[in-house]
């Protein structure tokens, strides 16, 4: 039942004005911190690529961190005197700028400033990025990369045994690294699962911290994790596993809690009304909405996890990365072609299989 | 069967849903609650099996003070009152025998239910109560490819694998078309005349209320402004009730 349709207002009114002048300073201090960030940026990119490296023309500009400050400075001053004006792109994204709406959006003078940000950026991006179409067609990297491409696509069908068997052993061990980030994503899903956890303080502070962690784990590449583990528990397809099974199991606790989540109170209300204990509520209330997405998700996880283990075996994590690695080291650029094919098999078969079955449970 | 005293409900952003309402309900009656959406009726159904906890106020269910009960206890009392829902909210993907099962969780063991162990006495029932509400032969269709109406009738035999003391019915029929909010209507007198299950009822037609009710009780803003015989409710109680505006519907 909606309550907002109850026609006596019992909030008082100061409260909310009170609540309103919080919002109201909460985005204007935005605006005016992405005015400054804004106009430093510009006037920092200006002067170090622009100024710098196009016009003064030299290859390593010397950097101390008093040019970043002094960029800073410069664009709260600038930022703080056009801040009221139509040129405010702060304003503009916190809604505080009138503007008519009839007039279309680009012909707005802070769009402009938007579009010269975004070239300059571009053009910063292509001077860091070192692009050199000299070095693309130069006449040793073309003879280099014929003989590159020459030999892969010559592959060395010799060493297909060993190569099936890493195959397999990438395969085997990227499903390993699904099933045991099962169950602990299964159970932390229901820590991390907002609508479950909000009850009291003390069960939105462990949402809270579950989140914090699954957030920070999985933000670490797994490639970082395969290091880490790689020195840990040795080289190979363990060190794989462990990293693999880590950011599984911060991924999918975030796709299973944002699953859980999403379902409808509806059999959760009924199952209490009828008395259930708890766990019958969750068992029979929840579990019949989320078990054919999970299972979506798993299979999907197992897709990725298998693409991933082969990225993973480039550091050490065994199975036909290692493989591909080894002989890249060596230059045996006829059995690193072979490797390319089965990978790509692989990867192309996991993918058409995870994408039938998903389709056929949804 | 109930008594509620000085009921007042107010929900952490302050809407103050329910004010001082009390009233009796009799054993064996069909009491019908009416009045804008808004008006407090779901809120108070939802106190009566503590959905939703009364702020101040008292709830007697069969002479128990039940305001506060916890735990075992508050199961043991949910466990006694069914309830069924506009959007019948049954469980997706499980079979209709699953659903009607699901209503005896009270007495089942949790790890009997997890496994999915009833005892024969409640299958056989089940099986009953699925015949009474006319699904017979759908026992093993997924619940939720029926249509509303029969989704509306698996609920109620779900609600009576509790055995129920009272029903409680929330706007029971809202998503139904008129026919079939007839026939859903005539499964909850027949409940109500022939297995004595007291009914409590949110209704939104008054057509229907003048059929089915025994006695109809008004809530407006939350206050309870109008207790009496569904046949009492005249041109002036009905603009009282849903405003000066308002036109009666009626639903055939």
């Amino acid at each position: 039942m909606d309550m907002s349709t109850t026609n006596e207002n019992t909030t008082p009114d100061f409260l909310q004005d009170k609540g309103l002048t919080f919002k109201k300073v909460r985005a204007n201090f935005w605006a005016l911190f992405i005015d400054v960030f804004m106009w430093s940026y510009t006037i920092l990119v200006s002067w170090k690529i622009i100024y710098e490296k196009i016009i003064l023309g030299l290859r390593f500009p010397e950097f101390s961190w008093n040019q970043p400050l002094i960029a800073l400075g410069a664009g709260a001053v600038v930022a703080i005197a056009l801040h009221m004006t139509k040129l405010s792109i702060g304003r503009a994204c916190m809604g505080l700028m009138k503007r008519d709406e009839n007039k279309p959006i680009f012909r707005e003078p802070f769009m402009a400033f938007g579009l010269v940000i975004i070239i300059l950026t571009f053009i910063a991006g292509l001077f860091l990025s070192q692009v050199s179409i000299r070095e693309f067609l130069s006449a040793s990297g073309l003879i280099g990369a014929k003989r590159i491409f020459t030999a892969l696509f010559n592959p060395n069908f010799n060493i297909i045994a060993d190569a099936t068997f890493a195959a397999v052993e990438t395969i085997y061990m990227a499903f390993i690294a699904t099933a045991f980030s099962l169950p602990f994503a299964f159970i932390l899903a229901f820590f991390a699962a907002r609508n479950l956890m909000s009850g009291s303080p003390l069960t939105m502070t462990i949402y809270s911290l579950v989140r914090f962690v699954l957030n920070v784990s999985r933000s670490i590449e797994p490639l970082v994790w395969a290091i880490i583990f790689s020195v840990w528990v040795g080289i190979g397809p363990f060190a794989g596993m462990l990293a693999l099974m880590l950011h599984s199991v911060s991924s999918l606790s975030k796709l299973y809690s944002e699953q859980i989540e999403n379902i409808s109170e509806g059999p959760i209300e009924a199952m209490t009304a009828t008395g259930a204990h708890p766990v019958q509520v969750i068992w029979y209330g929840v579990v019949p909405q989320i078990v054919l997405p999970y299972l979506s998700y798993t299979i999907y996880r197992w897709d990725i996890n298998v693409r991933m283990a082969t990225v993973i075996g480039l550091v050490g994590g065994g199975g036909i990365g290692t493989m591909l690695m080894q002989y890249q080291g060596l230059a045996k650029w006829n059995e690193v072609g072979l490797l390319v094919i089965v990978i790509a098999v692989i990867v192309w078969v996991m993918d058409y299989l995870s994408s039938q079955i998903r389709e056929a449970i949804k | 069967m109930f008594k509620v005293e000085n009921l007042n409900k107010v929900y952490p952003n302050g809407t103050h849903a329910l004010k001082d309402v009390t009233f009796d309900v009799q054993a064996g009656e069909f009491l019908v609650v009416i009045g804008l959406s808004g008006s407090g009726k779901s809120t108070m159904l939802r106190c009566l099996n503590r959905l939703h906890e009364p702020t101040t106020g008292r709830i007697l269910f069969e002479g128990e003070d039940v305001t506060h009960v916890k735990g075992k206890t508050l199961r043991n009392v949910r466990s006694r009152i069914g309830m069924i829902f506009q959007h019948f909210n049954l469980i997706p993907r499980r079979t209709v025998l699953t659903n009607v099962l699901s209503g005896t969780l009270a007495r089942t063991g949790v790890i009997n239910s997890i496994l999915g162990i009833y005892n024969e006495e409640d299958k056989k029932k089940a099986m009953d109560y699925i015949r009474i509400v006319g699904l017979e032969g759908k026992e093993n269709v997924r619940a939720d490819n029926l249509s509303g109406g029969q989704q509306q009738r698996v609920a109620i035999a779900r609600a009576l694998m509790q055995n129920p003391k009272v029903l409680l019915c929330d706007e029971p029929v809202a998503s139904l078309d008129p026919a079939t909010s007839h026939s859903v209507m005539q499964y909850l007198k027949k409940v109500n005349e022939e297995l004595g299950v007291t009914i409590i009822c949110n209704l939104h037609f008054l057509s229907l209320v003048r059929q089915y009710a025994s006695r109809v009780i008004a809530l407006k803003g939350g206050k309870l402004i109008y207790e009496g015989k569904p046949l009492d409710i005249d041109e002036n109680w009905f603009k009282t009730i849903y405003g000066e505006e308002a036109v009666e519907v009626t639903i055939d």
